[in-house]
C-alpha cells in the first residue's frame, strides 16, 4: 500500500511539474494585469522546439534553451498585441492556442515526415541526491527526481520570495491593480508587463521542454493535450500564489496518477470515465473557490496614460 | 522664491484646445487656487506640469531649469507631486507599501517594512494625520485615503503640491482640518496648487486665484482683491443667478417612508422614517458612502427591504417593482449616469427608450414607431436645450451636462410626482447645474416631492426646504434649511455625532 501511495505521489509530482512551471509564469503575467489563456501554445511550442533541437543536435541543454526562447517569443507576441495593440487578451490567447497547434503539427511533419518509426530524443535522467534519497517515502518522492523537478522547487521558492518579499512584487501588484498609481509612482507599467510576459514565456517554455525532454522523449501532435488549460485552473485554484499553484497542480496530479492506475486495474468501466477524473476534480475544487475572486482589478485592461 | 514658471502653454486634443497660451507663476509658500468650470482646462494644465501630458507649445521652467516632463517620474525628480481627483492608490496594499511604491530604498529590493513604517508614522504624526502605516488602504475611509496620498507626496519630498478637487470627498469638518494642513505645508515653504470649482473655498484658503475659462487664463490676482461676483464672472462669464426665494410646500404628504430598512450589497439604510410634502425638496446630506445609494435605490425599488413600508400619495407601493414604480410616477436620476442611466454608444433616441413600460408611448400596434420616437426626441431636445448634432447622435459625443439633461428629459414627465435626484449635478459645470436645478424647481412648483441627495453642501443649502443628515445608514436628524441653520452642527452630524431627532 505504501509503495502504491509513494508511486502515486511521485507520479503526481511529475505531472504537476509542467503545470506549476506554466502556472507560476501565468500568475506573474496575470498579477501584472495581462491574462494569457494561450498558455497551451507556449507549452506546445516549447515542447516542439526543444524536441526538434535535441533530436538534431543530441544536446539536451541546447534543446531546453531553444524551448525557452520559443516560449518567450510566443508570450511576447501575445504581450505585444495586448499591451501595445490593446487587443482583447482572451481572444489573442485562444487564437495562439490554435495557431501553435497547427504550426507545430505542420513543422513536425515537415521536419520528420510520416514514418512508422517515431522520432525520439534523449531525455534527462533522474538524479538521486545522496543520503536524502534514503529518507522513507520523501526520498523517493522528492529526492529521486530529474533536474526539472529540482529546478521547479527552486522556482517556487524564488518566485514566492520575489512576489511577497521584495519591492518587485509590490510593483508587480500595483501595475495589475492600479496601473495609474504605479505610473505616477514612477513605475514603468509597460516595461513591467513586458517583463512579466517574458517570465511567463520562459516558464511556459520550460514546462514544454519538460514534456518532451524529461517525460516522453518524443513529440506528437497536440502533445500538451490541454495541459495549458489545466495550468490555468491551477493558477485560479492556487490564487496566483506559487505555493498554492503547486498544491493545486499536485491535486490534479494525484487525480491523474490515480486514474492511470485505475485504468490498468482491470475495473470493467470504459477508460474515458477515468480519463475524466482530473478534470472532474478540478471542477469540484473550482466550485469551492467561487466566492474568493481576487482577480487583479486591471486584469485584461490595457493601460493608457493619456486616456480621457 | 519663484518655483514654477509657465509661459504660453498650449495643449490640444483632437484639434480642440484644452489650454491656449496660458501663463502661470507659482511661488514657494503660496497657496494658489486654480478655478474654473469643468472642461476649462485646469486639470490638463496641471497634468502638463506633472508630466502626464506633454505640452504642444510654450515654456515650462522649474526653478530656472527649462523642462519638459515625459512622465510623472520626471516631475517627481523636481519635487512636484499631484493628488488626483480619483486617488491613485492600490487598495490591496498597505499604506506603507503605497507610499513607498516605486522607491529605491536601503536593502532594495528586499522589503524592510519596519524601518519605513516608523518613518511614515513619524511623518503622519507631524501633521496630525493619525494614519497607521501597516493598515490596508482598502480599509481606510476616503478622507484617510486622501491623507495617504498627501503623505505619499511628503515622503517623496514634494515641494510643489498639486491637489485636484481635494475637498469634493470631505465633510465640512474634514475640509477645515484639511485646510489647516495646507496652511502648515505652505509655512514650510511648499507651494500648493488647488484645483477647484468651488468659489467659497477659494476665498477661504487661497492666497492667489487663477481663473481659467475655455482653456484661456481669465484672471490672476491676490484673493484679497477679489469677491464672489468677480470670480463667478471670470469663471462663467456672468454673475450667478440670484438665489430664488424658497417655494413653500403644500400641506399634503407626497412620499412617505415608514421604518424602512434595506438589504443588499454595501451600506444599507436602517429604520428610515420621513415624509416629503408635495412641492418640497428634501436635501440629504452626508459623506459619500453612508447609505445614500441604498436610500435612492430603496425608494426607486431597485433594492429589497428587510422591513418597513413606503407610500406615495398615501398609496402603499412597498411591493411594487421598479418598472411599476416608474409607471406610478417616480423619476430616478442616478449618481452614476454612465453606469446606471445611459448606453453611451447608442443614440439620443435609443436612450429615451430605456424606461421600461413607460416607453409604451413609442409603440404603435406593438411595433416600435421610429416616427413617434424621433418626434418626441426632437421635441425633448428643444425643450431641454440638449446640445447635439441630431437625435441620432451617439450620446458619448455629448458633454456631461447634455447627457444629464437627456436623463432628466427621459425620467421626468408631467405625471412625475416623486423625483429621486442622486448627485444630479456631479461633474457638471455651473451652467448645466443651473438648468438641472431649474428643472427640479419647476417640478417642485408642480407639486412633486423631491429627494435631493448630494455631497455638495452649497447645492443643498441652495435647493432644499429641509436637510436630512445621513450617517452610517441612519438618519442623524432633519433640520430646516433657513437662515438659522447651524452648518457646524450639520457637519458634526455628518461625522456621526449629534442629536438624533428624526
Amino acid at each position: 500500500m505504501i509503495a502504491l501511495i509513494t508511486s502515486i505521489i511521485a507520479a503526481a509530482i511529475r505531472i504537476a511539474t509542467p503545470l506549476t512551471f506554466a502556472g507560476i509564469g501565468e500568475a506573474i503575467n496575470e498579477k501584472s494585469g495581462v491574462i494569457n489563456i494561450g498558455l497551451d501554445s507556449i507549452m506546445l511550442s516549447g515542447a516542439f522546439v526543444s524536441f526538434y533541437v535535441c533530436n538534431k543536435t543530441d544536446n539536451i541543454l541546447l534543446g531546453v534553451f531553444a524551448g525557452l526562447i520559443s516560449g518567450i517569443i510566443i508570450s511576447l507576441f501575445h504581450g505585444y498585441l495586448a499591451i501595445k495593440g490593446k487587443a482583447n487578451q482572451t481572444i489573442i490567447g485562444l487564437a495562439l492556442n490554435f495557431f501553435a497547434l497547427g504550426l507545430t503539427s505542420f513543422l513536425f511533419l515537415v521536419g520528420f515526415g510520416t514514418s512508422t518509426e517515431l522520432p525520439t530524443c534523449r531525455i534527462v535522467s533522474n538524479i538521486s541526491i545522496p543520503l536524502l534519497n534514503k529518507i522513507p517515502i520523501l526520498g523517493e518522492v522528492v529526492f529521486s527526481q530529474n533536474i526539472f523537478v529540482y529546478l521547479l522547487f527552486l522556482t517556487i521558492i524564488l518566485s514566492y520570495i520575489i512576489m511577497y518579499k521584495t519591492s518587485w512584487g509590490i510593483s508587480l501588484i500595483s501595475v495589475g491593480e492600479n496601473p495609474k498609481a504605479a505610473d505616477t509612482a514612477g513605475i514603468d507599467v509597460k516595461k513591467t508587463r513586458y517583463l512579466a510576459c517574458i517570465i511567463n514565456g520562459l516558464l511556459g517554455g520550460l514546462a514544454g521542454s519538460y514534456l518532451t525532454l524529461a517525460q516522453l522523449g518524443f513529440f506528437m501532435e497536440n502533445i500538451t493535450n490541454g495541459k495549458g488549460y489545466m495550468a490555468l485552473v491551477a493558477v485560479i485554484l492556487g490564487k496566483r500564489n506559487p505555493l498554492g499553484i503547486f498544491l493545486a497542480a499536485l491535486v490534479i496530479g494525484v487525480a491523474d496518477a490515480t486514474q492511470i492506475r485505475l485504468q490498468t486495474a482491470g475495473i470493467p468501466l470504459p477508460s474515458e470515465i477515468f480519463t475524466m477524473l482530473p478534470y472532474f476534480v478540478a471542477m469540484i475544487v473550482l466550485l469551492f473557490s467561487i466566492k474568493n475572486n481576487k482577480d487583479p482589478l486591471a486584469l485584461g485592461t490595457p493601460y493608457e496614460r493619456n486616456a480621457r | 522664491m519663484n518655483l514654477v514658471s509657465m509661459k504660453g502653454i498650449s495643449k490640444s486634443f483632437f484639434g480642440v484646445y484644452a489650454n491656449k497660451d496660458v501663463d502661470l507663476e507659482i511661488n514657494s509658500g503660496e497657496i494658489v487656487a486654480l478655478l474654473g468650470e469643468n472642461g476649462a482646462g485646469k486639470t490638463t494644465l496641471m497634468n502638463i506640469l506633472y508630466g502626464i501630458y506633454q505640452k504642444d507649445d510654450g515654456i515650462l521652467k522649474i526653478k530656472d531649469d527649462d523642462v519638459c516632463f515625459k512622465s510623472p517620474k520626471d516631475a517627481l525628480k523636481y519635487n512636484i507631486g499631484m493628488v488626483h481627483q480619483h486617488f491613485t492608490l492600490v487598495p490591496s496594499l498597505t499604506v506603507e507599501q503605497n507610499i513607498t511604491l516605486g522607491e529605491n530604498f536601503k536593502g532594495y529590493p528586499f522589503l524592510k517594512t519596519k524601518d519605513r513604517e516608523a518613518e511614515i508614522a513619524k511623518l503622519s504624526k507631524e501633521f496630525n494625520f493619525a494614519i497607521n502605516p501597516s493598515e490596508l488602504v482598502k480599509d481606510l475611509s476616503i478622507g484617510q485615503q486622501q491623507r495617504v496620498e498627501i503623505l505619499k507626496l511628503l515622503y517623496r519630498k514634494a515641494q510643489i503640491l498639486i491637489l485636484d478637487e481635494p475637498t469634493a470627498v470631505l465633510t465640512p469638518q474634514e475640509t477645515e482640518s484639511f485646510f489647516e494642513v495646507l496652511k502648515k505645508l505652505a509655512k514650510q515653504n511648499c507651494a500648493i496648487i488647488l484645483i477647484t470649482h468651488r468659489i467659497s473655498e477659494v476665498l477661504k484658503i487661497a492666497d492667489r486665484v487663477v481663473v481659467l475659462r475655455d482653456g484661456v487664463k481669465e484672471l490672476d490676482d491676490k484673493t484679497k482683491n477679489l469677491n464672489k461676483n468677480t470670480l463667478s464672472k471670470a469663471m462663467i462669464g456672468r454673475e450667478l443667478k440670484k438665489q430664488q426665494i424658497k417655494y413653500v410646500p403644500r400641506k399634503e404628504v407626497g412620499l412617505s417612508l415608514k421604518n424602512l430598512s434595506s438589504i443588499g450589497i454595501g451600506r444599507n439604510i436602517s429604520y428610515f422614517n420621513f415624509d416629503v410634502l408635495k412641492g418640497e425638496i428634501l436635501g440629504v446630506a452626508g459623506v459619500d458612502g453612508n447609505g445614500q445609494k441604498a436610500l435612492a435605490e430603496s425608494i426607486v425599488g431597485i433594492r429589497k427591504y428587510s422591513n418597513g413600508k413606503i407610500f406615495i400619495d398615501g398609496e402603499d407601493i412597498t411591493n411594487l417593482s421598479t418598472a411599476k414604480r416608474k409607471e406610478s410616477k417616480i423619476a430616478y436620476i442616478s449618481d452614476d449616469r454612465h453606469h446606471d442611466g445611459l448606453l453611451l454608444n447608442y443614440s439620443v433616441e435609443e436612450n429615451l427608450l430605456l424606461k421600461g413600460d413607460a416607453s409604451k408611448k413609442y409603440y404603435k400596434k406593438g411595433v416600435l414607431s421610429k416616427n413617434i420616437l424621433s418626434q418626441d426626441a426632437t421635441s425633448k431636445i428643444d425643450e431641454y436645450k440638449i446640445k447635439t448634432y441630431s437625435s441620432k447622435t451617439p450620446i458619448r459625443l455629448l458633454s456631461g451636462g447634455n447627457q444629464q439633461k437627456l436623463i432628466l428629459a427621459r425620467e421626468i414627465s408631467e405625471e412625475t410626482s416623486v423625483v429621486v435626484a442622486f448627485q444630479p449635478t456631479r461633474g457638471l459645470d455651473v451652467g448645466a447645474s443651473e438648468s438641472v436645478h431649474d428643472k427640479l424647481y419647476q417640478k417642485q412648483k408642480e407639486g412633486a416631492s423631491i429627494v435631493l441627495i448630494s455631497t455638495d453642501m452649497d447645492e443643498l443649502r441652495k435647493m432644499s426646504n429641509r436637510i436630512l443628515v445621513i450617517h452610517d445608514g441612519m438618519i442623524m436628524g432633519i433640520v430646516d434649511n433657513d437662515q438659522n441653520l447651524d452648518i457646524t452642527k450639520v457637519g458634526l452630524m455628518m461625522a456621526g455625532s449629534g442629536v438624533k431627532n428624526g
